[in-house]
């Protein structure tokens, strides 16, 4: 899977509590490949090039809808950022449908976490076609 | 929101009808002057705000204290109360941090039998309390242990020596609401919540050494022992990752049963389940945990305080004990009776960034208190002004006996980290002497004072409304940041 990612596919959203990231996608795969790099460059700042290449996780979700999906995701890496101090840089496999992923992701244990992300939410989550991509804005309670 | 789609009631007071938008189901109300009122409608707080006066049972009118600001689901400030028992509850109308909250330490000494010693004690203070993104603390619990913490919550760390009785009677609900259920908390939740009790978390929260500035009231302050020029502290966490499982669970499992009660949302963050449903009484149930969790982590981190000042004043000083003025939620829903037009109501009280502010009289109070009403503790933001306020008639009267939490948020965090540099922000705090002990400089600018309101102005607003009293003002000398 290609490790690049357009400039105008993640955008940091202004927030006035939290976290907010706009992620743009060619389809549901690359919108939660997009997210997923959103989140490790939430994570560890500039020092994602310092994150060793050295950890795999699999994982397989189910969930209501897309959105919910979507939440699920970004949630697990949370989760291994904040259980085992590791972060995510690369999505090596990714399957999406509206109501299950299957992926496979690669990093390590970041040199120091920037941020610590409390949890995915659901404010305002809707993934919307706009000029033909898939757009959608996740806000993190940080 | 704009100019137009609401109207002032009293100096203090503003309104939002119930006909500004047909799925609301009560007016908005909100507490604010001219400039909080400026800053609320830079953000979507306002709308937030509409956004809960739409949920299924909400009686009175959706409430928003004069720190409002844009979160998620809720503004930050919001205040919900449902009606028992077909009203709905809202796991995001508590947020992800389930009981957050502040706890006032006193002590028996002022700032000149400190100073000397102040650089130490926020080092110490530093060391002994676990801080910072993704770091635990030295409890390590299995699972029927965090379950043990759950059904007793502060009273688990009595037992186990970090607390004193004093401690938990005053604490709200005396450090433990009653009807936690273990059974309804996920293994996930239990597994994240094993190294973290006794630490603070990262973001807003801190521990802070403060002087009294100027007390307002002596009546009031007499009881908590508060005097001009003491040194007091401030411990500001909740129920870390335990409490952010346990919200994250929930949310997600009620998006899936929502439909079943027909109930339509105009933003998913906000969905909920009614009090009386299955599904309303396990995070009922659930959440009452994540509270006790938060309860006993602000005790633990009480106990690491006190052995911070001992080991630094101890045969120093006179007297180095500290003892707890009060401890306070601020993200909570409680089930409470209030008067709604007339008649006393069972209600569900949702307290999103909101802190309960019952009035003189109220038996929940511990005695000491009960005459001069419920201590409330303000923070604000890194480098100014704290404040102690108490509970009035009037926050019984017209907020179901809420107030303030803090200054609230103005300037998002990637601005502020913009405009901020940690390392210059430290640098100017220590100017004015005040120690900073902080984790990351990144996160030291994300929450830089020009990033929050004026917390006086806050306190003017809720003084002035009556909905909260002024007792004592607090200065910082020392602040360890998560």
């Amino acid at each position: 899977m290609s490790d690049f990612i357009p400039d105008d596919a993640i955008r940091v959203v202004e927030h006035t509590a939290d976290w907010a990231l706009r992620v743009r996608g060619r389809d549901l795969t690359e919108l939660f490949r997009y997210a997923a790099a959103g989140v490790a460059r939430l994570l560890v700042g500039e020092q994602l090039d310092e994150v060793p290449l050295d950890t795999r996780r699999q994982l397989k979700l189910e969930a209501y809808d897309a959105e919910g999906l979507l939440v699920d995701w970004l949630g697990e890496l949370a989760y291994w950022a904040e259980r085992d101090g590791l972060v995510f840089p690369v999505v090596e496999r990714l399957e999406v449908t509206p109501n299950a992923l299957v992926g496979a992701v690669c990093g390590g244990r970041a040199p120091e976490l920037q941020k610590h992300i409390k949890a995915v939410t659901y404010h305002d989550l809707a993934i919307r076609e706009v000029d033909g991509a898939l757009e959608v804005t996740i806000v993190f309670d940080v | 929101m704009k100019p137009g789609d609401f109207n002032r009631l009293t100096p203090y007071l503003y309104e939002i009808p119930a006909s500004h938008r047909p799925d609301m189901r009560v007016p908005a109300r909100f507490y604010a002057d001219a400039e909080l009122l400026e800053l609320a409608l830079e953000d979507k707080s306002l709308d937030q705000l509409v956004n809960s006066a739409t949920l299924p049972g909400i009686v009175a009118y959706a409430l928003a204290m004069p720190d409002i600001h844009q979160g998620y689901g809720f503004p930050i400030g919001g205040v919900v109360a449902t009606r028992m028992p077909d009203g709905v509850i809202s796991p995001g109308g508590v947020g992800y941090d389930i009981n957050c909250g502040v706890r006032l330490l006193g002590t028996h000494l002022s700032r000149q039998d400190v100073s000397p010693w102040l650089d130490e004690l926020a080092t110490q203070l530093q060391r002994n309390c676990p801080h910072g993104v993704g770091r635990g603390g030295e409890i390590r619990l299995n699972r029927r242990q965090i379950e043990e913490v759950v059904r007793l919550g502060a009273r688990w760390a009595l037992e186990r020596g970090y607390a004193i009785e004093e401690d938990l009677e005053h604490t709200e609900e005396n450090g433990c609401v009653p009807g936690a259920d273990p059974t309804r908390i996920s293994a996930r939740a239990y597994e994240r919540a094993h190294d973290q009790l006794g630490t603070l978390g990262a973001g807003n929260h801190f521990i802070e050494v403060d002087v009294v500035d100027e007390i307002f009231d002596e009546t009031a302050a007499a009881p908590m022992g508060l005097f001009p020029g003491q040194i007091v502290v401030q411990i500001h966490c909740g129920s870390r990752g335990f409490g952010h499982q346990i919200c994250t669970d929930y949310v997600a499992a009620f998006q899936r049963v929502i439909h079943r009660y027909n109930i339509q949302l105009p933003d998913r963050e906000l969905v909920c389940a009614p009090l009386n449903s299955p599904e309303g009484q396990d995070y009922l149930a659930a959440m009452k945990g994540a509270a006790n969790f938060a309860f006993a982590n602000r005790q633990v981190l009480t106990h690491l305080a006190r052995r911070s000042f001992t080991d630094v004043l101890a045969g120093r000083v006179e007297d180095h004990s500290v003892y707890q003025v009060y401890d306070i939620a601020h993200n909570m829903a409680k089930i409470e009776e209030h008067e709604v037009n007339g008649r006393r109501m069972q209600l569900c009280v949702h307290r999103k960034g909101a802190t309960r502010a019952f009035g003189p009289g109220s038996p929940v109070l511990p005695e000491a208190y009960r005459d001069i009403g419920q201590p409330v503790l303000v923070p604000g933001s890194m480098g100014t002004a704290s404040w102690v306020l108490v509970g009035t008639e009037g926050s019984m009267a017209q907020t179901f006996g809420s107030t303030c939490h803090g200054a609230g948020r103005v300037m998002s965090r990637s601005r502020a980290k913009k405009e901020v540099r940690g390392s210059e922000l430290r640098q100017k705090l220590e100017g004015r002497g005040i120690r900073v002990r902080a984790g990351s400089l990144a996160g030291l600018a994300e929450e830089a004072p020009q990033a929050y309101k004026d917390v006086d102005r806050v306190i003017e607003v809720v003084h002035g409304a009556g909905i909260a009293r002024k007792v004592a003002r607090l200065v910082p000398v020392a602040v360890v940041k998560g």
